[in-house]
């Protein structure tokens, strides 16, 4: 009997995509490149959402 | 577990992300309000001193995530009660959602949330830099429900707590070059 969805190992794609790292990359990108061409909002919204991904898990 | 692949609830496991992602979004938001509201406190400084004293925020934080510097976090050291969710489950993601969003109703163990905080009191700048943080701060919690949600597998909080030591180290540098970048 196969076993149900949500508990089969998840795929390449799927794990590339969901890769914890992966927001953590595309934010300190954004944070940067926004800082470097002084956009105060772009740089400020993605540190705060750095800031908010550095609680991953935390409850 | 609100996003965990196990879901047996009446209401659709996307519907309860999507209103508990509300909640961070708006509990940040409040937060960030509060902040600018503070930040009129820092005016009166000279502009050197207050991007000083942001950027040895900065740096102090990159120190505690690596071990260097001991500083005690002012958290408040609760977990938000699971009975909030076990009687309306779309009204209690909500207000699980926005108790997490204000960052103060809970746990906040990294630096950066720190640094961010008194940064955004120090800089003093306009509403809208300083409102859209929070509600950024609220997208960036938003991101882990989400990420956990879409990857269908228990094997994601695994894979989650491997790199958090590395996380939460290269989300303090990268705060920092930001802010140096910004400022410098």
């Amino acid at each position: 009997m196969p076993a149900p969805a949500e508990t089969r190992p998840a795929g390449r794609l799927r794990r590339g995509l969901t890769e914890p790292l992966l927001p953590f990359a595309v934010l300190a990108l954004l944070a940067v490149a926004a800082a470097a061409s002084q956009r105060t909002v772009m740089c400020w919204a993605s540190v705060g959402a750095l800031a908010g991904y550095s609680l991953s898990g935390s409850v | 577990m609100l996003f965990s692949p196990g879901w047996r609830a009446h209401v659709r496991q996307g519907e309860v992300l999507a209103v508990f992602s509300l909640g961070l979004l708006l509990g940040g938001t409040l937060s960030a309000t509060v902040l600018w509201l503070l930040s009129g406190f820092a005016a009166p400084l000279p502009r050197t001193a207050r991007v000083g004293a942001i950027l040895v925020l900065a740096v102090a934080g990159v120190a505690r995530e690596a071990g260097w510097i001991r500083v005690p976090l002012p958290q408040n050291a609760r977990q938000i009660p699971r009975e909030v969710l076990q009687r309306r489950i779309r009204l209690g993601s909500l207000q699980f959602g926005f108790e997490l969003g204000t960052g103060v109703r809970t746990y906040v163990s990294a630096s950066a949330p720190y640094v961010v905080a008194l940064g955004l009191v120090l800089a003093h700048q306009g509403p809208l830099a300083t409102i859209l943080t929070g509600t950024g701060f609220g997208v960036g919690r938003a991101v882990t429900a989400t990420a956990r949600y879409a990857s269908r597998n228990h094997e994601w909080d695994d894979r989650r707590i491997t790199r958090m030591p590395v996380l939460t180290n290269a989300i303090g540098v990268a705060v920092l070059i930001a802010l140096a970048v910004f400022y410098l």
